[in-house]
């Protein structure tokens, strides 16, 4: 996976769209006007988010990749059991993870142009983020060992992203009380949400960490649901031919 | 290589020599029975295979053949009967998958990785050290003729070679149980016969069961010891093959002659003595198909007088056989209704 595979590619394209993003901060003239710790904020929130995604695309090939390639069959017949098969696949897609963050360090540095919120909010990234990588690898492993397509289980895992990602985007509104309370619960429930929403009190309006704990529960109880479900389905749930609506279907 | 525990202690490891005269059984299959949904595709399949015996599977596309080739790999489940593997009863896969090697239908290899380093993953994966899985991996190439190709991309790998990769991966965990899928489709002929050589060799060498799934009846009735004929998921014959093939009718002669000539030929066979009837081959266009009386089937001359009928009325023969005399007519008959 990483010599010559799929997982050096997209390294190299994280690579790259961090470089594409750092220069855009640092050239445009509009974006140089904002402060320096938003824009600290808003490298660090791209790092996690792609490298998260990096992590889901790689498991969202896991199982589905091996039916299209026709080689889980072989897999399935040895006696390695479904779960441990499972456990190898989830650890080489969560691989990548630990590499992203010391590939961002250097675009961090240089966007924070020695700003001091840099170093709580790199840390608190680094930390959200590894709690919500075997998260996002698990959440694109369940896709896969649900799908028979890799094409379908890169578009849900990708619908997935986006539907956790997008929502990340609207940060705290000055609203009305009730709307306020509503917005923030809707946005506690999502992970990346709550991450995001987490990382603006640290770096932007610099909550103390004691306030900001319920943040990072979403976070945290994220990962656990994700892996129960997943090391609790693929037992079952890992066949040949993928989906309750096969398990009916002549094989071929 | 390590093993779990099982119920039932294996009987054999893959290398043991057979006593003279005696086979133990390695496979065992009572009244297997699968159904998805509605349709039932398998109804009490139930046969046994012993060491370092080959068994053809044979059915018509639909017959149960994969569906059975995956309850006994335990891929899937049986919704009914049992089968053990070694003594190993079906309850336990993991026990069944360290004892059995198969070569599917359809398979996948990893283009990236050289024929060594996939036999030696393989082999890691029934438990082998590395050192130990990349010595029998090197010794399985030489034997399946990959020696020299052992350091290169099986993506390289020309379909027979794949093929033969494939046969050496079902043989990493030394099997007792070998089952191959369709190993020859899509070889040329000179592939085909080396492959089935291999096949053969796999049987008597390694003392192994195997079980060889085949659309080419020819294959099967030149390599196999014993047969197993499925249709609509049913058993409709098994045991040796010249058992299964001295099943069918014997009293049938199929003639070829110049199409011209059909209909004068069918008229003097008919009139020859012993001939009960006369039927033009259906889509067989110059093939006519007699069907003997039963005392004439005993008649080892009955050919000649047949023969001698039509030189008589100047009919060139180009061809005369006995129907039933292959396996493909057994196949043809059995699939198409019940034996004699």
């Amino acid at each position: 996976m990483w010599i010559g595979g799929k997982a050096l590619y997209l390294m190299l394209i994280y690579t790259v769209l961090l470089g594409i993003y750092a220069y855009l901060f640092a050239s445009n003239s509009e974006l140089n006007l904002l402060p320096q710790r938003e824009v600290v904020l808003e490298i660090v929130k791209v790092s996690i988010a792609v490298g998260l995604f990096v992590c889901l695309a790689i498991a969202a090939d896991s199982f589905s990749g091996e039916r299209e390639r026709a080689t889980l069959e072989s897999l399935l017949l040895t006696p390695t059991s479904r779960r441990q098969i499972a456990l190898g696949k989830f650890l080489a897609a969560l691989s990548p993870w630990p590499v992203a963050p010391l590939i961002a360090i250097p675009y961090w540095l240089i966007l924070a142009k020695g700003d001091p919120v840099l170093g709580p909010t790199a840390l608190w990234g680094v930390v959200l983020g590894t709690l919500l990588a075997p998260a996002f690898t698990g959440m694109g492993m369940l896709v896969s060992v649900w799908c028979n397509s890799n094409k379908t289980s890169m578009l849900v895992s990708l619908g997935l992203f986006l539907l956790l990602v997008l929502p990340a985007g609207f940060g705290p509104t000055e609203r009305a009380a009730e709307l306020q309370l509503r917005s923030d619960f809707i946005q506690w429930l999502n992970p990346m949400a709550a991450t995001a929403r987490f990382l603006q009190a640290t770096a932007v309006t610099r909550t103390p960490g004691n306030d900001l704990y319920t943040w990072m529960t979403t976070p945290a109880l994220f990962p656990i649901v994700v892996l129960v479900l997943l090391f609790a389905s693929v037992g079952p749930g890992l066949r040949l031919d993928a989906g309750a609506s096969r398990m009916w279907t002549t094989p071929t | 290589m390590q093993h779990g525990k099982a119920d039932v202690q294996p009987m054999t490891s893959g290398g043991d020599a057979i006593a003279s005269g005696s086979r133990t059984d390695v496979l065992v299959a009572e009244g297997l029975q699968k159904s998805y949904g509605p349709r039932q595709a398998l109804r009490g399949l139930s046969f046994t295979l012993k060491a370092g015996r080959l068994l053809g599977f044979l059915g018509p596309n639909g017959a149960g053949k994969t569906t059975s080739i995956r309850i006994l790999t335990t891929i899937i489940e049986p919704d009914a009967g049992h089968f053990t593997v070694d003594g190993i009863r079906h309850e336990h896969p993991d026990q069944i998958r360290r004892r059995i090697g198969v070569l599917p239908e359809s398979f996948g290899l990893p283009k990236q990785m050289t024929g060594i380093e996939y036999l030696t993953y393989f082999g890691q994966l029934y438990g082998r050290t590395a050192s130990d899985a990349r010595s029998v991996g090197l010794e399985l190439l030489e034997e399946v003729g990959l020696k020299d190709r052992a350091k290169s991309l099986v993506g390289t790998y020309s379909h027979g070679m794949r093929q033969r990769i494939g046969i050496a991966r079902a043989l990493v965990n030394d099997p007792v149980v070998v089952f191959l899928d369709e190993p020859t489709i899509g070889l040329d002929p000179r592939g085909q016969q080396e492959l089935l050589g291999l096949v053969k060799q796999i049987a008597q060498e390694r003392s192994a069961g195997v079980i060889l799934c085949s659309h080419l009846l020819t294959e099967v009735e030149s390599v196999c010891d014993d047969v197993v004929i499925l249709s609509s998921g049913e058993v409709v014959a098994t045991g040796t093959v010249s058992d299964v093939i001295g099943r069918t009718e014997q009293n049938v002669v199929r003639i070829r002659v110049p199409e011209a000539a059909i209909e004068e030929s069918q008229r003097v066979l008919e009139a020859t003595p012993a001939v009960r009837k006369v039927r033009a081959g259906v889509g067989m266009p110059g093939w006519l198909r007699v069907e003997l009386d039963d005392a004439a089937a005993e008649d080892e001359h009955v050919n000649n007088r047949l023969l001698e009928a039509l030189l008589r009325a100047e009919i060139p023969v180009l061809s005369l056989e006995p129907e039933g005399g292959r396996l493909q007519d057994v196949f043809l008959q059995l699939t198409a209704g019940g034996i004699r």
